[in-house]
C-alpha cells in the first residue's frame, strides 16, 4: 500500500506537469516534444510502466491500471490542443492569404480585327446562314468580265479613265465584285446562289469616296427565283445586319445588267426615320443596288434565260461598316490609327 | 418477319442474287436486317453408308463404325443406339464446322475417329435428339446433304413497317417486289371442290360481337386423314422459322405464312352443340389454351366458343379443348377478322405473343380472310383428303366498299419536283393492284385494294409512286459543290483571329504602292517583286503600282502612329499582294504581314516588361504555321535584304519559302524615320493554302503507361544550332523519345568562350510497357555519348 501511495504521488505529479506543459506548447512544434517527452519511449509515464515487474504481484493491476489512465488522459489533452492550434494556424494563414482583389488581372487578346473585317465576316456569315456560297475572284480584272459581261456599251461614261484605273489597254482594276458573277456563271451551271466579298477600284478620292472599296455581291439563278425573293433576302439581311426594326425600300434606277432594277434604301439607323445629319433629313439611307438579271447577261454566258431567271445585288461593306460602326468619315478606315482601330474590340 | 427465297418464286420471277434482292426490299421500304444461308451447315455433311458396326473395346454405349462416304472408308466412332450396318447416314467428315464445334480428328477411348454421325438435331433440321437420322436408301453416296434435301434456300430477316400489314406474307412480299421491279405476279390456283351437302346442315354460327369481329367464315371438311405433312410444306415451314405439326394445323400456318392471314382449326367433334359462337368472356372463365397454359379471362376479351366453353381466344391462340389430333376426322375451318386494339389489349392482358396476334394486331383486311380459307380448304383437300362442306358459314354485316383516291399529277410534282409521266403513274398504281376508275382535267382516280387499307390519302400514293420510282432515283438539284474554297476562306479567318488573341491591330491600306518602296528595302533587281503591275492612270507616284509586298504599308502606318505618341505597336495586314505573272495575267497571292516594336505586352504591374525580340516573333509565326499545319518545316537563315542578318529567319516547307521573319535592318529602319527596334514577319498564305490543306485531327491512343521525365544539361561550342541537337536527341530512339524540350540556355560565368550551356526535359514513354530506370539510364547513356562525339559537348 505505501509502494502504491509512493506511486500516485509520483504519477500525480508527472500528470500535474505534464497539463502545464501541454497548455504552455504555443505551436504544434512545442506540442510535439510535450507528446515525446511524456508518451514517448523514453518518457516519465513509460518508465513507470516498465517499473510493473518490481511490484508486489497483487498491486499490479491497481498500479497499471493508475499508470495506463494517467498515459490515456494526457494523450488526449495532447489531441485536443493539437486541434485548437491547427485552429489558431489556419485563422492566422487566412488572414495572411488576403490580397487585394482590385488590383488588374493578367488579360491577353487586346487585338482587334479592323471594322471593316467586322462587318465583312458578319455579312458572310448571314448570307452562308442563308445558304450562300461565297467565290472570289481577281482584284485585277478584263474589260470583258468588268463591263462586257455586264452588259456596258462600249461607250459607257464609267470605262473612262476619269474613272477606272487601266493597267493595259484591256486590263483594269474591278469597279465592282459583280465580275465574279460572270466567272462563276462561265464555270458553273446553275442553281448558284453565291455572294462575292472583296475589293474593288475607282478612281476618285474625297471625303466620302475611297479609291479603294470593299462590296459584296450577290447571284441567285435557278429556276423560278423571282424579285419577290430578291426584296425578301435583302429585307432579311437588313433585319439581322442592322436589327429587326429597320425596314427597307426598292427605288427603279439602272444598272445595265440587271433588268428590273432598283436601289435599295434602310430606314436611318440613327434617328429611324425621324430625320437627322447621318440620312440628311431623310429618314432613309442608301445601301446598294438590285435587280433581276439581264436576259443579255444570261445570253452571253450561254445560260438560257427563258428556262433560268435570276437576281442579283451589290451592298458596299465599308457603307455597311460606317452606317453600323456610327463612323463619320471614310478616311478614318483606311488612316489605321491605332487609337482609332482599338474601338473595334 | 423470315423471308424465304424460294418461296417468293412461287408468285414471282426473281431471278437475281440475294444482295440484289435484298437491296431492291430495302430500297423499297422493306428493310433486310440480315440474310440467312441454311445450307451452308448442311453444304458440309456428306451422305456415307454404314458399312459395318463393333462394339467398342472400351466403352459400352459406344461402336467403333467403318463407314463409306462414296470416296473411301473411314472409322467413326458413333454413340447413337440406333445405328445400324447398312444405314445411310448423315457424316459430318473432320474439319466441318457444326455449331461453332469444329470436327476433329480424335481417339475416343483409343480408338480413332474420323468425323461425326449426325442426329437431325445437331443438324438443325428437327429437335429429333433420339440417335442418329437415317436417310432413305436410295440417297446418293458422297453428295451433301444441302443439295440431297434441297436446301438452297435463302432467308431474309425484314423488318415489316407497322402501317403495312398486307406485308406479313410471302404473297405481300411477292406483290411489292413484283411491282418495284415491274415484274409479273400471279396469285396460287385454287380449286374447291364441295359437296352436296351443305356446310349449314352440320354447323351454326352466331356472333354476338360485330364491331370486335367484323368478320367470321368456317368451313367444315369431313373425313380428313390428319398426318405428317409432306416434306416440302415442312421444309416451307422451317424455312420461315415455323415448326411442323400435323398436316392441317401446318396448312393453316401455311396459308397465314402465305397471306399473312392467321387462320385457325377446329375438331368439330369437339365444338359441342355444333355452333360456333363468337362473344365476349365471363369474367374469370377458364380457358386451357395450346400454349398448356390455363387462361382466367376477362370479360373484354373475345372469344370463340361453342354452346359451353370458349375453344379459343380469338385471334390470339387455339384451346387444347378443340385442336386437331389424330383422331380428329371433321374439321371446322376458321377464317375471320378481329378488331387489332382488342386483339392488342387480350395479348398484353394476358402476355400471350402468337405469330397470329403479330398479324391481327396489325389491322388485317377482312376481304382476305376469304381467300385465305378458300386456299387452306383446297391445300387440306389435296394432302389432307376430305370433303368439303358446301358453302361457308360468314358473318360480315359491313360488307366490303372499296375505296377510291383521286390522284394530281400536278401535286406528284410538285412534292416529288421530278416529272413522272401520267402513263408511268399509272402504271405504278396499276403494278399495285390499284385500279385506274377515270381520270379528268388534272386528276386521276383508282380504287384501293382491300389489303392496302393504309392508302387513304393522295399523299399516300405519291409515297408509292416515289417508292417505286426509286428515291435515289431522283436527278440532284444541289448547287454545285465547287464554289467556295471554304478551307481558304476559314483558314484566312482563323489566322486573323491568332494574331487578334495575340494583341496584334488589324490594318487594311489600299492596295496600291510605291515603287520607291523596293529600293528603300534594297529588294534586289531580279527579284520577283520588282516585276510589278503598273497603273496607266495613278493617283501619283506613291500609289503607281500595285504592292508587291505589304511591309512598307506596315511601315509607313507604325510611323504615323509613333508620331501621334504610340509606343507599343502590333500591327498586321492581311492582303493581296500582285506581281506580273509568267503569262499576261496578273498573279495575286495572300500574304500576311506583321510588324512589332516595343514591349510584348501592355505594361503590367506583375513581373518584367520585356521588349519584343526574334523569339517573340517566332513564336507567333509557329502559332500560325501549327493551325496550318505545316510540322516539319525547317528554319534556316534569311535571305531577305531589309532584316538584321543576325537575327532573321526563312521558314521553308517542302523546300519552298513561306514565311520570313526578323528584326528590321536599322539602317533600313530609318530610312523610314523609325529608330528604334522594329520587327516584322510574313507569311505567303496562299502559297501555303494552294500546296497544302490542314488534315483532320485523327485520334491515337492515349498512352497507358506512366511517362518518365529525366533533365540533362550541358556544355556545347555555339557553332552547333539547337534544331541539329535536339534532332540527334530524339534520333537515338523515336519510338521511346517522346519529347526533347530546352528549358534553359546560359552563357557567361563559368563557360568557356564560344559556348554555352543547354538543358533540356527528356520525355520518355512506350505504348507497350512500363520503362525501366535500367532501360532509361542505358539511353541516356547512349544520348550522351553521341553528343560528346557528334557535338563536343561537357556534361554538366
Amino acid at each position: 500500500m505505501i509502494r502504491d501511495k509512493i506511486v500516485t504521488a509520483e504519477l500525480e505529479q508527472i500528470f500535474r506537469q505534464a497539463l502545464q506543459d501541454i497548455r504552455d506548447a504555443s505551436t504544434l512544434h512545442d506540442l510535439q516534444q510535450v507528446k515525446a517527452r511524456y508518451l514517448g519511449k523514453k518518457s516519465l509515464i513509460m518508465a513507470l510502466l516498465r517499473q510493473l515487474g518490481s511490484v508486489p504481484p497483487e498491486e499490479r493491476p491497481a498500479f497499471g491500471k493508475a499508470v495506463n489512465e494517467a498515459k490515456q488522459k494526457v494523450a488526449d489533452l495532447i489531441e485536443e490542443h493539437q486541434l485548437l492550434l491547427q485552429e489558431k494556424l489556419y485563422k492566422s494563414e487566412l488572414a495572411a492569404s488576403q490580397i487585394d482583389i482590385t488590383m488588374p488581372g493578367k488579360r491577353s487578346g487586346k487585338g482587334s480585327l479592323h471594322p471593316i473585317t467586322l462587318a465583312w465576316q458578319e455579312i458572310e456569315d448571314i448570307f452562308l446562314s442563308m445558304g450562300f456560297d461565297i467565290a472570289e475572284g481577281p482584284d485585277i480584272e478584263d474589260e470583258f468580265h468588268n463591263f462586257d459581261a455586264l452588259n456596258t456599251p462600249a461607250d459607257h461614261p464609267a470605262r473612262n479613265l476619269s474613272d477606272t484605273f487601266y493597267i493595259d489597254n484591256d486590263v483594269l482594276l474591278r469597279t465592282q465584285t459583280s465580275t465574279v458573277q460572270i466567272r462563276v456563271m462561265e464555270k458553273f451551271k446553275p442553281p448558284i446562289r453565291i455572294i462575292s466579298p472583296g475589293s474593288c477600284y475607282r478612281n476618285e478620292n474625297d471625303a466620302s469616296h475611297s479609291p479603294m472599296f470593299h462590296q459584296v455581291e450577290a447571284l441567285v439563278v435557278d429556276v423560278g427565283v423571282t424579285f419577290l425573293q430578291l426584296r425578301d433576302v435583302l429585307q432579311e439581311f437588313v433585319r439581322r445586319m442592322f436589327g429587326e426594326t429597320i425596314d427597307t425600300r426598292f427605288r427603279p434606277h439602272y444598272f445595265p445588267f440587271t433588268e428590273p432594277s432598283a436601289e435599295l434604301d434602310i430606314r436611318c439607323v440613327k434617328c429611324l426615320g425621324t430625320g437627322c445629319n447621318l440620312c440628311k433629313g431623310s429618314g432613309w439611307l442608301e445601301m446598294g443596288g438590285a435587280g433581276m438579271v439581264d436576259p443579255n447577261v444570261f445570253q452571253m454566258i450561254g445560260i438560257d434565260p427563258e428556262k433560268f431567271t435570276g437576281y442579283a445585288f451589290g451592298l458596299g461593306i465599308d457603307r455597311i461598316a460606317m452606317v453600323k460602326y456610327n463612323i463619320p468619315d471614310m478616311r478614318l478606315l483606311f488612316e489605321n490609327d491605332v487609337r482609332f482601330l482599338k474601338q473595334f474590340r | 418477319m423470315k423471308v424465304s427465297y424460294q418461296w417468293l418464286q412461287n408468285y414471282t420471277d426473281i431471278r437475281c442474287s440475294a444482295q440484289e434482292l435484298a437491296d431492291i426490299m430495302t430500297f423499297g421500304g422493306i428493310e433486310v436486317e440480315a440474310v440467312h444461308y441454311p445450307g451452308k451447315l448442311l453444304k458440309q455433311i456428306i451422305i456415307a453408308r454404314i458399312i459395318s458396326k463393333e462394339n467398342h473395346p472400351d466403352a459400352d454405349k459406344l461402336s467403333v463404325c467403318q463407314v463409306d462416304d462414296g470416296q473411301e472408308i473411314k472409322q467413326v466412332v458413333c454413340g447413337a443406339p440406333n445405328c445400324a450396318v447398312g444405314q445411310k447416314i448423315a457424316l459430318a467428315p473432320v474439319g466441318c464446322k457444326l455449331n461453332e464445334i469444329e470436327i476433329k480428328k480424335v481417339k475416343i477411348r483409343g480408338e480413332l475417329s474420323l468425323g461425326m454421325i449426325c442426329s437431325e438435331k445437331e443438324l438443325g433440321i428437327s429437335d429429333n435428339h433420339e440417335g442418329i437420322m437415317v436417310l432413305p436408301e436410295d440417297a446418293p453416296l458422297g453428295v451433301d446433304l444441302a443439295t440431297y434435301l434441297e436446301l438452297q434456300d435463302i432467308i431474309f430477316d425484314t423488318e415489316i413497317t407497322p402501317n403495312r400489314p398486307d406485308l406479313l406474307g410471302m404473297i405481300g412480299i411477292a406483290r411489292d417486289l413484283a411491282a418495284l421491279r415491274g415484274k409479273k405476279f400471279s396469285y396460287p390456283l385454287i380449286k374447291l371442290q364441295e359437296t352436296e351437302k351443305s356446310v349449314k346442315d352440320v354447323l351454326e354460327l352466331e356472333n354476338h360481337e360485330s364491331k370486335l369481329c367484323p368478320r367470321y367464315t368456317a368451313r367444315v371438311i369431313e373425313q380428313v386423314r390428319v398426318g405428317e405433312s409432306p416434306d416440302w410444306l415442312k421444309k416451307a415451314l422451317l424455312a420461315v422459322g415455323l415448326r411442323p405439326i400435323n398436316n392441317i394445323v401446318d396448312i393453316t400456318n401455311f396459308v397465314m405464312m402465305e397471306y399473312g392471314h392467321p387462320l385457325h382449326a377446329f375438331d368439330y367433334d369437339r365444338v359441342q352443340g355444333n355452333k360456333i359462337v363468337v362473344r365476349r368472356a365471363r369474367a374469370a372463365e377458364p380457358f386451357p389454351a395450346l400454349d398448356d397454359e390455363d387462361y382466367e379471362l376477362a370479360a373484354d376479351d373475345l372469344v370463340i366458343a361453342d354452346t359451353e366453353k370458349p375453344i379459343a381466344l380469338a385471334g390470339v391462340i387455339g384451346g387444347r379443348n378443340s385442336h386437331i389430333t389424330s383422331d380428329t376426322v371433321t374439321i371446322v375451318l376458321e377464317a375471320a377478322n378481329f378488331l387489332y386494339s382488342s386483339i392488342r389489349k387480350t395479348a398484353l392482358r394476358h402476355n400471350i405473343a402468337t405469330d397470329s396476334s403479330y398479324r391481327f394486331e396489325r389491322e388485317l383486311s377482312a376481304e382476305t380472310a376469304d381467300v385465305a380459307s378458300r386456299r387452306a380448304a383446297s391445300l387440306i383437300l389435296e394432302l389432307a383428303g376430305g370433303n368439303l362442306l358446301q358453302g361457308k358459314l360468314d358473318s360480315y354485316p359491313t360488307g366490303y366498299q372499296p375505296d377510291c383516291v383521286q390522284l394530281r399529277p400536278s401535286r406528284v410534282k410538285q412534292i416529288l419536283s421530278v416529272d413522272i409521266s401520267d402513263q408511268l403513274i399509272r402504271s405504278y398504281m396499276e403494278r399495285l393492284e390499284l385500279r385506274y376508275i377515270e381520270s379528268g382535267p388534272g386528276y386521276m382516280v383508282f380504287e384501293i385494294p382491300p389489303f392496302r387499307q393504309d392508302l387513304e390519302r393522295e399523299i399516300d400514293l405519291i409515297e408509292e409512286i416515289m417508292r417505286l420510282h426509286g428515291y435515289n432515283n431522283l436527278p440532284t438539284l444541289l448547287k454545285p459543290s465547287k464554289i467556295m474554297d471554304r478551307e481558304s476562306i476559314f483558314s484566312r479567318r482563323r489566322v486573323k483571329d491568332i494574331l487578334v488573341q495575340n494583341d496584334f491591330l488589324e490594318i487594311i491600306n489600299w492596295g496600291f504602292g510605291d515603287p520607291l518602296d523596293l529600293d528603300m528595302l534594297e529588294i534586289p533587281e531580279n527579284d520577283l517583286r520588282r516585276n510589278t503591275i503598273a497603273l496607266k492612270n495613278p493617283l501619283g507616284r506613291s500609289f503607281s503600282i500595285m504592292r508587291s509586298l505589304l511591309l512598307p504599308n506596315l511601315l509607313k502606318t507604325a510611323l504615323f502612329n509613333i508620331n501621334h505618341g504610340q509606343k507599343d505597336l502590333k500591327l498586321f495586314e492581311l492582303a493581296k499582294v500582285y506581281n506580273r505573272g509568267d503569262q499576261k495575267a496578273a498573279e495575286e497571292r495572300y500574304q500576311i504581314c506583321g510588324l512589332l516594336c516595343g514591349y510584348q505586352y501592355p505594361v503590367y504591374w506583375q513581373g518584367k516588361d520585356r521588349e519584343v525580340d526574334f523569339f517573340y516573333v517566332k513564336g507567333i509565326v509557329e502559332d500560325i504555321l501549327e493551325y496550318l499545319d505545316l510540322s516539319g518545316s525547317e528554319t534556316v537563315r534569311s535571305s531577305e535584304s531589309y532584316y538584321l542578318p543576325g537575327q532573321a529567319a526563312d521558314i521553308l516547307w517542302q523546300g519552298k519559302k513561306i514565311a520570313s521573319l526578323g528584326r528590321l535592318d536599322p539602317k533600313i529602319g530609318l530610312k523610314y524615320d523609325l529608330n528604334k527596334a522594329v520587327y516584322s514577319f510574313e507569311i505567303n498564305l496562299s502559297d501555303i493554302l494552294s500546296c497544302h490543306r490542314k488534315s483532320v485531327p485523327n485520334y491515337s491512343e492515349i498512352l497507358r503507361y506512366p511517362p518518365v521525365l529525366r533533365d540533362i544539361s550541358f556544355i556545347v561550342p555555339v557553332k552547333y544550332t539547337l534544331a541539329d541537337i535536339a534532332e540527334s536527341i530524339r534520333s537515338i530512339d523515336p519510338a521511346v523519345i517522346k519529347q526533347v524540350q530546352l528549358f534553359d540556355e546560359f552563357t557567361g560565368k563559368n563557360i568557356p568562350e564560344g559556348h554555352r550551356s543547354l538543358s533540356f526535359n527528356l520525355v520518355f514513354n512506350s505504348p507497350t510497357k512500363t520503362l525501366t530506370d535500367d532501360f532509361i539510364n542505358g539511353i541516356i547513356k547512349l544520348i550522351i555519348e553521341m553528343l560528346q562525339k557528334e557535338f563536343q559537348i561537357e556534361m554538366r
